[in-house]
């Protein structure tokens, strides 16, 4: 074993040797970078570990987390985090029971009522306010009450895109281009500032619900188009088949046309939901003080002034991790729906 | 006897004047057996396909299990038809996100309204029928052309169908292949089943088959018992049709 681990590591200075070291300029070029890599290394060690004054992340970890929360009822964030990371990895190393791979997305789903309840309170547990939502928190629950909305509504622009009848198909798609062709800015300004206009006096809906309507009336015309790339792919002999088999429409539609397009959109729904978790930050300009506005009220306290570098480097981490865990877990998605179905 | 397909006078043209089906008229009995011949642009396809509703046509009158059609192609007598007809396509169609049993009891489950374990026992019943019954947990992708092609027929089984359409059930497999779909073929030809079988098989259709409708630019030709069509046909484009075949 260890002979073939040392004889690898031969073979690897060898192809080293002849690649990076074959004449004089690759030499050149190659201990060049190596200079400017270990500079720019060295520095940015240094910085992190003498210069950087990480009292501002670190004493102010529960906020980033919760933002202002009240501190006895933290718990209950808390819980909703741990418990969806907690799932997190159960889907990606958990044991490999049959029903219980086959009742995941139901339990996935149920985190999010389960994540309201936390946070709301009521039924034995004291409400709290939406205002008080806050940090990372808040961003998740935005993230995925957003992107689960904009699901089903993104599949039924696709389906009304694709349909016969010239008026509905019409509709969806003036809708579908005029929310593609409005920056993702103004249809949160639209949520935050012009709804509470529109809506008669008395009914108020609350900011948290406000943003995640925007995002999902924004988000869903981009699924729409990525559902309706997967339906396209799809072959008309597909539908012949199921006709055949005296299936209906809607039978169609639900057995044979979403879940093949699903499949086939689903590298590029990832997509969407990791960009839709970037920029639920566009909120902190719009007085949602989720991550990001978390970093930006620390960053306005007298204690804190001045310590930019810091706060945007641990915020550029927790948003990289988060995007990594969702980058894997869609992968693994993939993974398991093409495991036997590779080429179609 | 009874008669499953009765077609009087089928026309369907296209916008520039051809026409795909040219006053088609045929019977089929219960428990007899159809090959369907001619070349490729002949209507052989457009024929059949008209029998289950996937195509249309302009005139004339189609009585399919007793259900009447006209050009108007109403709904939901052609829905009455497609749950009695079975269709099995050359490229086999199989439903690449379910797996083989899944595909069989998708609409037995789902149009007929029967209990999953039913239509399951009922399914791998067909699928050892067709002798692939090992393979009911897999996907499409994973089988040959030839299994492929005995789950479709399994498939078009479910639904207890009167009447089975082939529309070049062997034209997409390997020369090898073809003799198992056959064989399946010839079982349920055996078992009584009344089918329409578009084929170029004429080892197949002199065996199976009580006729051989021959058809030629949307036109029936010929229409003749398969021991008459292969030894003597009577008409000319016929015999000229034979002989291509032979050189291949």
């Amino acid at each position: 074993m260890l002979k073939i681990y040392i004889s690898s590591i031969k073979v690897f200075l060898k192809t080293l040797k002849k690649k990076l070291f074959s004449n004089l300029f690759n030499t050149i070029i190659t201990l060049l970078i190596i200079l400017f890599i270990s500079v720019a290394c060295f520095n940015t060690f240094e910085w992190l570990i003498s210069q950087a004054n990480w009292k501002v992340v670190i004493s102010n970890l529960p906020l980033y987390a919760f933002g202002s929360y009240p501190p006895n009822e933290q718990w209950r964030p808390a819980t909703w985090i741990i418990s969806l990371l907690l799932l997190s990895i159960f889907t990606l190393c958990g044991p490999e029971w049959k029903w219980l791979r086959k009742n995941l997305l139901i339990i996935w789903v149920g985190t999010i009522p389960l994540g309201l309840y936390l946070l709301y309170g009521g039924f034995g547990l004291s409400p709290i306010m939406s205002r008080h939502w806050g940090g990372l928190t808040l961003t998740i629950l935005l993230t995925v009450c957003s992107s689960l909305l904009s699901l089903p509504f993104g599949i039924v622009l696709a389906l009304c895109r694709q349909s016969s009848l010239p008026l509905i198909q019409k509709l969806s798609s003036i809708y579908i281009d005029a929310m593609r062709a409005i920056p993702l800015i103004a249809v949160l300004f639209f949520g935050q500032l012009l709804i509470p206009l529109f809506l008669p006096v008395g009914i108020e809906i609350d900011r948290v619900w406000r943003a995640i309507f925007a995002f999902t009336l924004f988000v869903s015309a981009y699924i729409a188009e990525d559902i309706r790339g997967g339906l396209q792919s799809i072959p008309n002999t597909q539908i012949e088949a199921a006709n055949s088999l005296g299936l209906n429409q809607y039978q169609i539609i639900q057995f044979i046309l979403i879940p093949q397009a699903l499949r086939i959109a689903l590298p590029a729904l990832t997509n969407q939901s990791i960009g839709l978790f970037q920029n639920t930050s566009l909120m902190a300009i719009l007085g949602l003080v989720e991550l990001l506005g978390v970093g930006r009220s620390i960053l306005a306290n007298p204690e804190f002034i001045g310590q930019y570098i810091e706060v945007y480097v641990w915020l550029a981490c927790v948003y990289w991790m988060v995007c990594t865990i969702m980058a894997i877990l869609a992968r693994h998605l993939e993974q398991r729906m093409t495991i036997n179905q590779a080429n179609f | 006897m009874e008669p499953i397909v009765v077609a009087k006078n089928l026309t369907k043209s296209y916008t520039k004047g051809l026409r795909a089906l040219d006053n088609v008229s045929l019977t089929v009995n219960q428990g007899k057996v159809l090959v369907v011949m001619g070349p490729s642009g002949s209507g052989k396809s457009t024929l059949i396909r008209t029998f289950n509703g996937l195509e249309t046509f302009d005139k004339g009158e189609l009585s399919i299990l007793g259900i009447k059609v006209d050009s108007t192609h109403d709904e939901r007598k052609i829905q009455k038809i497609r749950r009695r007809v079975g269709m099995v396509f050359q490229q086999f169609n199989l439903f690449p996100h379910l797996s083989i049993l899944e595909n069989i009891t998708l609409a037995p489950v789902h149009v007929q309204k029967r209990r999953q374990i039913e239509a399951e026992e009922y399914g791998m019943y067909l699928l050892s029928q067709m002798g692939i019954d090992s393979h009911a947990k897999k996907y499409p992708s994973q089988l040959s052309g030839g299994e492929q092609q005995r789950v479709a027929i399994a498939r078009a089984l479910a639904l207890k169908p009167k009447l089975l359409l082939f529309d070049e059930p062997t034209s997409a497999l390997d020369p090898e292949r073809i003799t198992e779909v056959l064989d399946a073929m010839r079982r349920l030809a055996e078992q009584g089943m009344t089918m329409i079988v578009v084929t170029h098989e004429i080892g197949f259709a002199k065996d199976v088959s009580d006729q051989v409708l021959f058809m030629d630019s949307g036109k029936v030709i010929e229409k003749s018992p398969p021991n008459i069509f292969f030894s003597n046909a009577r008409h000319e484009r016929s015999r000229k049709f034979l002989n291509q075949l032979d050189k291949h």
